[in-house]
């Protein structure tokens, strides 16, 4: 292991012993800029060098440090007695020094309490993982030592401590943590006892020492089959404990695993009854391809990031910029420069490689990434900890030997998914459960848990950037020979005002910004989880175990520092989250592949100036030139600074929009050969999402265009018509007719479609005149192929066809109220013609107008022939998600603007519109208000009661609301995580978040009964796709299990829900909010006349005419 | 209220719900007055003292504090533009360096002022709005915490701040009066005079403050054309009030190794609270005269903060 005394050679520099040795760090103090200024290119390159030295000698330190960083932020106020004074160079000191002792209601004191205990707990798990049990019992006495702080000491903390020593044998050290814990007055738990017993079996002690030990585990009500059952085991743990207990019991057997249980939902008793089961569909690949395909994904992942080819075409060098970038590109080698020694990602422990890798790599992406237009400090910060974090649990699977034991069980596990062997009746999740408990011994798969609490990741993040701003330099005449040479920082901070908040920005110097774009990058480095997974995704498990390899994946998304629902997930019995883990898994096995013609037009595109109306964003030449300079008056000053100013703005959006396309379509160029997968997570509602960020089928209209599914099927008797009918759906056109006039339309246009599949740049161009022209174009490619084919009907499609839900937040309410007239508008009820709730919305409202007009009201006057569909369907679509009066008459004024309304009349006349589409849906939707205020009210009294509103779903997802009211993120700790709920917010949100949370629920429900007829099933939002052959079998079961979720009682089972959550029986009802809560909670709205959803009949969601596109 | 005699022209921003006395008061020292009144309930009694007076009471419907707002477009009263307000009550624009040519006194609307103060302050260095028309001086009754803030001394931590070096440059400012809240009739219902807490500063009391723009205030390097460049850089120093001058500068790629400190003979060690507003000024000039900003990146960075500033 790396310690002191070999780092001691590296950081004798002079510049470098000031930062740590002697109080705050200075840049004045360890710049080298004066000898920059002396010294030929030459030299500098040597300075290069050496800071490049400098650099890792740091970023040494700040590893070992980490934990004590840590741990500094744990304890409150200054007065924490560290023994090593190295540590107090920490820029923290101060920070820590402003926390003022915090109060807080007892209630939340607890929290509190947990997350400082979490922060020690980490911070000694980095102990663990660096192999100092030294340091980690000096760090565990500095508290044990201390009246105060020793309440943030759990039996964990001393467990950790006690493994760390058990990991090498010393049993007396062990023993004597084991006397330090009982002396505390702690219960020692399951794995005290297992360290002990480890450490026991690693060093061979008497059976005496052993039986003895057993007999106090005994005593404290624990069993020893317990051990093998409930603790997470890592490297030889497991079989060290087996040891021990075998010199005692020599016959002792391994306990059985615990039988695994089902799901008991209503709604998913037929999907998991084991006598319906069908064997798991099969992919088109063999065992041996889709362990190749493993194999790459593994070695993607180990390097943990990837360099890809841009697409962007590159311009050529000016002799004068190739010389520029040249020298400075040392500069940037010498951030690059620093990943070279640690690829190898099963390289001994602590060798230099791995202690310098999980920082470098990072802070050198942070420089090769930042936008020119500055970046926020915190977002900033928060991803390079992030990045830290992920390597550094990376390294843990590596060190703990889960890597080689997931490599084990992928292996066997794939053969559920490969179409060249047979298994068993299993679902990926129950499969892969059943091969580890076969695999047996080795390391647990879940890792202790080993998060790092937000706070710690945001100093530490701070504290990295500010290694940055101080340490990398660059001169300052890289560009300008004549500017005399002197080296300037390259990031600086720099502050932005938005009223009484500043926001810390960090930014490249412009010299920087220069040379990068000069060097005309044509690689694109990404983090590897970034890209799609090359091989089926790691089926979700645990909140804490699926999706990539290696990268550590949250089940649900976190909204920063909230952690509660992370919790709750855990609380949770697992069985209750099977259906949601099962539906994610299925999401995440369709395989993908790229639309090949379709790539080639939009980079050909892309790298020909773009065209804005295509979406294809131009290049930053295109942007508009600032004008020259006018005279020097002081008003035409002002306007030119003005002009200059959007100019500015026009070119960093630019930028943005370009970089963002740039991404999208190189990672798409990457995979252009492959097969691919997206994996699945969710966010705090439910919502499934893919996990790679920039290129997915969520994304907009031109990533959309180039993803196929890699599964072909025949397109069936039907399957042609159906592309025909979505490509009208594509354009926008033809919104009110049924789908049979809109296929007859599509015979009509065939030509058009013909001429645009055959030549879409030359020819007519119908296809870019459509609502989504690039989705539209790869229609009718398609259907010019399949038309074409001798029989279309065989011909073997890859084409996603897809199924929008016409309203559906609105539809979801209609359902929950019984609306009857409300759901035949969004076509919940057979109807001759697709209804659209727009225009129905529309219509009512132009008669309140003629109303009021004939009555004399002058603005229902003014706006005659002003209402359409247009105009009111955005606040029609978000009445849902509970806009606002205010909010809504925003929306208006813009669409009246857009109409050329007069403007004299629009404020009078968006605030009449508002209120008249209020009150058409009131009308239409009579239950659908009453429920949303429920809601509201019920969310306002819970969050004024000091509570976060909870739900759970029909599923048995647990859902928690993580809005609180909070000031900064990073100043003082604590507060993070007992901060009150924000009451707006929490009420507010409640009602559109209970609506995605059904739907989210009926798309899961979808999936899975999907899975059982074996469709393929992909899902945006509401939006579902399909192959061309079975849209109608999957619009028969999105029917069915729409029907079948709104046969529960829903609103019921959330308020029975609440009242038990939220007024338990035991505390009094002595305050009056309390009773008050009680009352609001039971009070579930009435519904409307139908007594159930089989009135809608099981055209609910009617299919027949159409879940329409949008 | 004897400083009130002299002058050739008031414009009296009218305090909303205000009985009329400072008017009087003005009007008895026999000073011709042109009141600005922006509520237009009030409008016809002070026209129908106007018509009374004969010549010595001018009154506009117009909003002091609004003159000039940034939004492009027709203006609707009480919203105004100064041009016309100054072509109205017939005063011609004066030289800086000539004397005050016209006098306002007024009543900061609290639930404003800081924004009032900011505004008035961009309006000042840039010669721009009322300050077009030379060195107006402002009467006005602002809370006492901000009369601390405009009066703080360097290093002061609680209330040294960015608007305390800039009025402190730009104006003498000049306590006449200091009245307890409890003088004024507060008026909450529509936030008049409602009395804003405070934590950090004492605020019992409404003060009058004179600010007086100084003569010298674009002598030197300082011009109203840079002036923006040197309200940015006094606001990113400000920032981090605690953080070393030197570190700050020289992350700015503004100073190599304190050489400029040394000469401005400014420590090493001082804290960008700790330094005084006329070093502030050195500073800049120091930095103007070398060029600093124009080969930095500072210069965009102040073009790209002049909307955000102005807001």
């Amino acid at each position: 292991t790396v310690n002191k005394v070999e780092l001691a050679p590296l950081v004798n520099d002079k510049y470098q012993d000031p930062l740590w040795k002697g109080g705050a760090p200075s840049p004045a103090e360890e710049q080298p800029a004066p000898r920059g200024r002396a010294e030929s290119p030459a030299q500098l390159s040597g300075w290069v060098e050496k800071s490049k030295k400098e650099m890792r000698a740091r970023q040494l330190k700040v590893e070992r440090k980490l934990s004590i960083a840590a741990s500094q932020l744990a304890v409150e106020g200054q007065a924490k007695a560290k023994a090593k004074g190295k540590a107090k160079a920490k820029a923290k000191a101060n920070k820590t020094k402003a926390q003022r002792p915090w109060r807080a209601p007892e209630d939340r004191k607890s929290n509190h309490r947990k997350i400082l205990q979490q922060m020690v707990q980490s911070s000694l798990e980095c102990f663990l993982f660096l192999q100092q049990p030294e340091e980690a019992e000096k760090f565990l006495l500095m508290y044990h030592n201390s009246r105060a702080k020793r309440h943030l000491l759990n039996v964990d903390a001393y467990n950790i401590v006690m493994r760390s020593w058990a990991r090498k044998g010393c049993l007396q050290h062990v023993h004597r943590l084991f006397s330090m814990l009982e002396s505390t007055g702690l219960q020692p738990s399951l794995d005290s006892y297992a360290a002990v017993l480890e450490c026991m079996g690693r060093s061979q002690v008497p059976a005496i020492a052993i039986r003895r030990c057993v007999k106090q585990l005994k005593n404290n009500g624990f069993v020893v089959d317990e051990l093998f059952q409930k603790c997470l085991f890592e490297e030889d743990e497991k079989e060290k404990v087996l040891r021990a207990i075998r010199t005692i019991q020599p016959k002792y057997q391994l306990p059985p695993p615990p039988s695994s249980k089902t799901c008991k939902s209503s709604l998913l008793q037929a999907f998991y009854s084991r006598k319906t089961m069908m064997p798991y569909p099969k992919m088109d690949f063999s065992v041996q391809e889709l362990r190749e395909h493993f194999q790459q994904q593994l070695e993607m992942e180990l390097d943990s990031t990837v360099t890809i080819e841009s697409v962007e075409s590159t311009k050529p060098l000016t002799p004068q910029a190739i010389k520029a970038v040249k020298s400075g590109g040392k500069e940037l080698g010498e951030s690059g420069g620093c990943t070279s020694g640690g690829k190898g990602g099963c390289s001994p422990v602590g060798t230099w490689g791995e202690m310098q890798d999980p920082l470098c790599l990072p802070l050198s992406q942070v420089l090769n990434t930042v936008s020119p237009q500055g970046e926020s400090l915190a977002v900033l910060a928060r991803d390079l900890s992030t990045k830290v974090y992920n390597r550094y649990v990376t390294q843990r699977k590596l060190r703990s030997r889960q890597l080689e034991k997931v490599q084990e069980v992928y292996k066997d596990y794939i053969r559920l998914l490969a179409r060249d062997s047979r298994v068993g009746v299993y679902l990926p999740r129950e499969y892969w459960e059943k091969l580890v408990v076969e695999a047996g011994f080795g390391p647990s798969l879940n890792l202790k848990d080993c998060s790092w609490p937000y706070v710690i990741l945001m100093r530490l993040g701070m504290h990295l950037l500010e290694l940055l701003v101080q340490a990398v330099r660059v001169p300052r005449n890289i560009l300008n020979p004549r500017l005399e040479p002197r080296l300037i920082p390259v990031l600086y901070h720099i502050y932005s005002f938005r009223s009484t908040w500043q926001i810390g920005l960090i930014k490249p110097h412009p010299v920087f910004s220069q040379l990068v774009s000069d060097a005309a990058e044509t690689t694109l480095t990404f983090n590897s989880s970034v890209i799609p997974m090359l091989c089926p995704p790691v089926p979700w498990t645990s909140p804490h175990f699926g999706a990539f390899v290696l990268n550590d994946t949250k089940l649900m998304r976190f909204v920063d520092g909230a952690v509660q629902h992370q919790l709750l997930l855990e609380q949770c019995p697992l069985v209750n989250l099977h259906p949601v883990l099962d539906a994610l898994n299925q999401l995440g096995n369709c395989a993908w592949k790229i639309n090949q013609p379709v790539l080639d037009i939009i980079i050909s595109i892309f790298n020909d100036k773009g065209n804005e109306k295509l979406d294809i964003p131009p290049p930053i030449s295109e942007a508009p030139r600032p004008p020259a300079a006018p005279g020097n008056s002081t008003n035409g000053n002002k306007s030119h600074k003005h002009e200059l100013l959007l100019c500015k703005k026009k070119a960093a959006e630019m930028h943005s929009l370009r970089m963002d396309a740039l991404y999208k379509l190189s990672i798409a160029n990457y995979v252009r050969d492959k097969v691919f997968w997206f994996p699945h997570n969710m966010d705090f509602r439910g919502r499934t999402y893919p996990c790679p960020p920039y290129f997915n089928h969520l994304g907009n209209d031109v990533t959309r265009a180039i993803l196929l599914f890699a599964e072909g099927r025949p397109l069936g008797p039907k399957g042609l018509d159906w592309l025909k009918i979505h490509l009208i759906n594509l354009t926008g056109l033809k919104k009110n007719n049924a789908l049979r006039e809109r296929l007859e339309y599509a015979n009509e246009i065939m030509e058009e479609i013909l001429d645009s599949a055959d030549h879409p740049l030359t020819g007519r161009k119908w296809w870019m005149n459509t609502d989504e022209p690039w989705q539209a174009l790869a229609c009718c490619m398609e259907i010019a192929k399949a038309s074409r084919s001798p029989d279309p009907a065989a011909y073997v499609s890859h084409f996603p066809v897809h199924q929008d839900g016409s309203c559906n937040g609105l539809q979801h309410y209609a359902a929950l109220g019984r609306d009857l007239i409300g759901a035949m508008s969004v076509n919940l009820m057979p109807c001759g013609v697709p209804q659209d709730v727009y225009s129905v919305v529309a219509q009512q409202v132009e008669e309140f107008r003629k109303k009021d007009a004939e009555q004399g009201v002058k603005v229902a006057q003014v706006l005659q022939g002003f209402i359409s569909r247009k105009v009111v369907k955005q606040t029609v679509m978000t009445v849902v998600y509970g806009v606002t009066r205010y909010g809504g008459r925003l929306q208006m004024e813009k669409r009246l603007k857009e109409i050329e309304f007069p403007e004299e009349y629009l404020w009078e006349a968006s605030r009449y519109l508002v209120k008249q589409v209020f009150n058409s849906i009131k009308e239409m939707f009579s239950a659908t208000r009453d429920i949303q205020n429920w809601l509201t009210e019920s969310a306002k009294l819970i969050a004024q009661s000091g509570q976060t509103v909870e739900w759970v779903t029909p599923l048995g997802l647990p859902i928690v609301q993580p809005y609180y009211r909070s000031k900064s993120t990073l100043l003082p700790p604590p507060t993070l995580c007992c901060r009150k709920p924000d009451t707006v917010k929490q009420k507010n949100a409640f009602p559109p978040n209970f609506i995605h949370s059904l739907d989210s629920t009926h798309m899961m429900l979808t999936a899975l009964h999907c899975l059982r007829s074996g469709l393929t099933f992909v899902s945006v939002h509401d939006c579902y796709w399909t192959h061309a052959l079975t849209v109608d079998a999957m619009n028969q079961i999105c029917r069915q299990q729409f029907v079948a979720l709104h046969s529960e009682k829903i609103l019921q089972d959330l308020s029975k829900f609440m009242v038990e959550k939220y007024c338990s029986p035991d505390r009094e009802m002595r305050a009056l909010w309390q009773s008050k809560l009680m009352e609001q909670l039971s009070n579930v709205p009435k519904t409307g006349r139908s007594s159930g959803p089989e009135h809608f009949g099981d055209e609910g969601r009617e299919v027949g005419s159409g879940p329409q596109h949008r | 209220m004897q400083f009130l005699k002299v002058f050739t022209f008031f414009f009296f921003y009218f305090p909303p719900s205000g009985p009329g006395i400072l008017t009087r008061t003005l009007l008895n020292a026999g000073v011709r007055v042109v009141a600005l009144e922006n509520n237009s309930a009030f409008l016809p009694n002070l026209q129908s003292l106007e018509n009374s007076l004969d010549g010595q009471l001018k009154v506009i419907y117009g909003d002091f504090f609004r003159l000039d707002p940034l939004v492009t477009g027709t203006l609707k009263p009480p919203a105004m533009c100064s041009d016309k307000l100054f072509e109205t009550i017939g005063v011609e624009a004066v030289p800086w360096s000539a004397d005050v040519p016209v006098r306002v006194f007024g009543i900061v609307p609290q639930i404003k002022e800081r924004i009032i103060l900011w505004r008035l302050l961009f309006a000042l260095y840039e010669c721009s709005s009322i300050y077009k028309y030379g060195r107006v001086e402002l009467n006005v009754f602002v809370s006492e915490k901000e009369y601390k803030v405009l009066t703080a001394k360097a290093g002061d931590a609680r209330a040294y701040q960015t608007l305390s070096i800039l009025w402190q440059v730009g104006c003498e400012i000049q306590l006449l009066h200091m009245e307890p809240w409890s003088s004024f009739l507060t008026n909450l219902k529509n936030r008049g005079l409602a009395v804003p807490k405070s934590m950090r500063l004492p605020n019992d009391h409404l003060c009058l403050v004179r600010l007086t723009p100084r003569q010298n205030l674009f002598t030197g390097v300082l011009k109203p054309t840079n002036s923006s460049t040197f309200i940015f850089l006094v606001k990113q120093c400000l920032a981090k009030p605690t953080y070393r001058l030197t570190d700050r500068l020289n992350s700015w790629s503004l100073d190599s190794d304190g050489k400029l400190l040394r000469e401005l003979e400014i420590p090493k060690n001082t804290a960008t609270r700790d330094l005084y507003p006329e070093d502030y000024r050195r500073l800049f000039e120091a930095l103007q005269n070398s060029n600093m900003f124009t080969e930095t990146w500072f210069h965009d960075e102040v073009l790209h903060s002049i909307r955000k500033i102005n807001l």
